[in-house]
């Protein structure tokens, strides 16, 4: 299977590295057309699914996509969802709604949430594990409606009696959305393993992610995918994008943004977010996977930088330890998916078709500068 | 024609369902029979032909047998200019807080255009299918605590705190506004003849829908909801023909095609139904026969087969207009149609029967 590239929709408008209130201002009432734009360039470039998050200060993920698949053809709405505020049934009809409106094409990106303050805000008051006992249980609610009616069913937290949905999730690909779970707990990765068809973790050295997909438990069941969140900075020498992404984190700086940042990460319950920052204290963990903006822009920034030979090079070195799907972020600029389309997806391609000596290729020996 | 009190207050409102387009007869089914999947160009049909007779709102239904009214809207808003949607809710199913996100997010694709049916569900055993496992009453408290929760984000005046015995946030936020040129808030409509209903109405909404019912029995029941400073509507098909001759031919029309298994659905909805709205417009219909006409026009003769939304207005244009101002006369300012032949239904409407509402209660203050 050809590795598959999703990419997070940007909802600010074009630059992200804006200031304060008017980048919190445009998150919350992104412009649709720009949005709309985003999602057709990406659907030419050869981006699987636009990744949709979600949190308190952003539209409603379901709601903000339909719009946009409605605008596009083929491109898929990977839509971030957290369990525990709504009614499972209510759910489901929701995503089968999405997918009869658009041709099957939403995914779904099931989390826990990670700010313990932000879920008593939608009155969710369970703790960490808590959270991922219900998330447990209401995906099993989900996907015994997606199995067909009527669906029983009796636990902690959930109870469904002789449950129907009259309108069925629609798509000629499978009978029930794919599943994209994150998280570096071992509650996550059981959740991950009774229900989800993609285990999403924040990256590491290849090496690092091999051995603990290899040897992590609970163990991951053959038919699991494996997805890492990731950002990207190519620039046509390696010099380049190291000053880019340099250039990012000191605009950043200049901003006080990492302040926010770190103090977002403290209050933070998510075991990914903390270990994932604990990371950034050494800046290359491999020569091109840089964790220099991690403490500004938080986990997903851990960066491929480099060349379009370096970062195809790279993603493919992950290919062989396992991952086959790639969330990836640009958390900068738009148009950055669009050169990651143009130089560094066909080179993977390429090398996937085995027409070329890079997938055999090793990393340089850059060291971090 | 002259009706007392047509010419009092503001112009009636007219809103129309959408939930027969591409299934017309769909609730002489059974309910797990009713498709899912309903035809989204006689929708948009639908749509657009409202607009253009004068309907402000189309109502989308909320239940099981159905798709998601606020998505659907969404992709019916993007085909049509003006239009508005009045989403159904039910209060039971999400956090209002996760309920205020999708509503104002809607509202940014859609500004200006999205308005709210807060219903508390007619049958305990649907609701069961959503984990809600409520009584009637209780459905109502929730709903209660629910909207003062939402209503609080809609203020904006900061972080909203509530504790109540269904709904408990801390320092709650939606940084998507809720988007419209003419309101801070969407504006709300609850469905329900039980007082409860007629409460909640009095302190969250601005209008309360009740089943039609004739003009002597309604204004009592209305009047201190009205007094209350709270509109009343009513929800109830229509069946406008040029002579009554035509209209009751229509009834006939209808009454075959609802076909005999529909009363045995509706005998066993009865049953299930907790909703006091539901059960006295069953009742309203009891009597059968001639009795079927609790008025010249008021018809309950469809409801034992296709149930209480099919209480329907029938007559000729005048005999309608007479009607709707007698309604006015009494208080009753909007109206929620049904039509069993929506595109043909609502294109009479406005072209014959709206003209003539709008020249009897004439220029408006």
């Amino acid at each position: 299977m050809p590795l598959r590239f999703h990419w997070r929709l940007i909802q600010r408008g074009g630059a992200a590295a804006g200031r304060g209130e008017r980048v919190a201002a445009d998150a919350a009432l992104p412009a649709l057309d720009e949005q709309a734009e985003f999602c057709r360039a990406a659907e030419e470039h050869g981006i699987d699914s636009v990744l949709v998050d979600i949190n308190a200060g952003k539209p409603d993920p379901m709601v903000f996509a339909l719009p946009l698949a409605r605008a596009t053809r083929k491109l898929k709405f990977l839509v971030a969802h957290r369990p525990g505020l709504m009614s499972p049934a209510l759910f489901v009809q929701q995503v089968n709604t999405f997918s009869a409106l658009s041709g099957g094409r939403i995914l779904l990106n099931v989390v826990a949430g990670h700010s313990p303050a932000e879920q008593r805000a939608y009155g969710d008051w369970l703790d960490h594990d808590e959270r991922y006992r219900r998330m447990d249980e209401y995906l099993d609610v989900c996907r015994r409606f997606w199995g067909g009616s009527p669906v029983s069913f009796q636990g902690s937290y959930y109870r469904v009696e002789e449950g129907r949905l009259n309108t069925p999730f629609v798509s000629s690909e499978s009978p029930a959305p794919e599943i994209f779970l994150g998280g570096s707990s071992p509650q996550a990765r059981e959740v991950a393993v009774r229900h989800a068809t993609c285990w999403m973790r924040f990256a590491d050295a290849p090496e690092t992610v091999a051995r603990d997909l290899a040897d992590g438990l609970p163990a991951l069941p053959p038919s699991l995918t494996v997805g890492l969140r990731l950002s990207v900075m190519v620039r046509p020498t390696a010099a380049e994008a190291v000053s880019e992404a340099r250039r990012l984190v000191e605009e950043a700086q200049a901003s006080r943004r990492g302040e926010g940042e770190a103090r977002f990460v403290r209050a933070s319950d998510s075991l990914s977010m903390r270990s994932t920052l604990a990371l950034a204290e050494e800046e290359w963990l491999t020569p091109y996977l840089w964790a220099g903006a991690v403490p500004f822009y938080g986990a997903t920034a851990l960066a491929l930088v480099g060349t379009p030979e370096d970062v195809a090079a790279s993603l493919l070195e992950y290919g062989r330890a396992g991952v086959s799907q790639f969330i990836l972020s640009s958390w900068s600029r738009a148009d950055e998916m669009v050169r990651f389309g143009r130089e560094v997806l066909p080179l993977v391609r390429r090398a996937e078709l085995g027409s070329t000596s890079l997938a055999g290729r090793s990393p340089g020996s850059r060291s971090g500068p | 024609m002259s009706v007392p009190g047509a010419r009092n207050g503001k112009p009636l409102r007219f809103h129309w369902s959408l939930s027969q387009a591409g299934s017309r007869l769909r609730s002489s089914v059974r309910r797990e029979d009713m498709p899912g999947l309903p035809d989204f160009g006689a929708q948009l049909d639908l749509c657009r032909r409202a607009e253009q007779s004068g309907i402000e709102s189309l109502l989308m239904a909320i239940g099981f047998t159905r798709p998601d009214p606020l998505l659907l809207s969404l992709a019916l808003g993007a085909e049509t200019e003006t239009i508005k949607f009045m989403v159904a809710c039910r209060p039971g199913l999400l956090s209002p807080v996760a309920f205020v996100q999708q509503v104002n997010s809607a509202s940014a694709v859609l500004p200006g255009r999205i308005c709210l049916n807060m219903v508390m569900g007619h049958t305990p055993k649907e609701l069961g299918y959503y984990g809600c496992f409520l009584p009637h009453d209780e459905r109502f408290e929730q709903a209660d605590e629910f909207l003062t929760v939402c209503r609080a984000l809609w203020r904006g005046d900061g972080p909203v705190d509530f504790q109540g015995r269904h709904y408990r946030v801390a320092a709650a936020r939606v940084g998507t506004p809720f988007v419209s040129p003419a309101e801070a808030s969407p504006e709300i409509f609850v469905g329900g003849n039980s007082s409860q209903a007629a409460d909640l109405a009095a302190r969250h909404a601005s209008c309360l829908w009740r089943f039609a019912e004739p003009p002597e029995s309604l204004g009592p029941r209305i009047a201190s909801v009205l007094a209350g400073g709270t509109e009343v509507g009513l929800i109830v098909s229509l069946l406008a023909r040029p002579t009554r001759e035509e209209a009751l031919r229509g009834t006939e029309a209808l009454l075959a095609a609802a076909g005999g298994e529909a009363r045995e659905v509706h005998q066993r909805l009865r049953g299930a139904t907790d909703s006091v709205a539901y059960a006295s417009t069953y009742g309203l219909a009891d009597g059968g026969g001639s009795s079927a006409w609790l008025t010249p026009c008021l018809w309950t003769g469809a409801v034992p087969s296709l149930g209480p939304p099919a209480i329907a207005l029938v007559g000729s244009t005048e005999e309608i207009v007479e009607t709707l101002l007698q309604y006015k006369a009494i208080g009753v300012s909007q109206f929620l149609f049904l039509g069993w032949l929506d595109l043909d239904e609502v294109t009479f409407f406005g072209r014959e029967v709206l003209p003539r509402v709008r020249a009897e209660e004439g220029p408006c203050l």
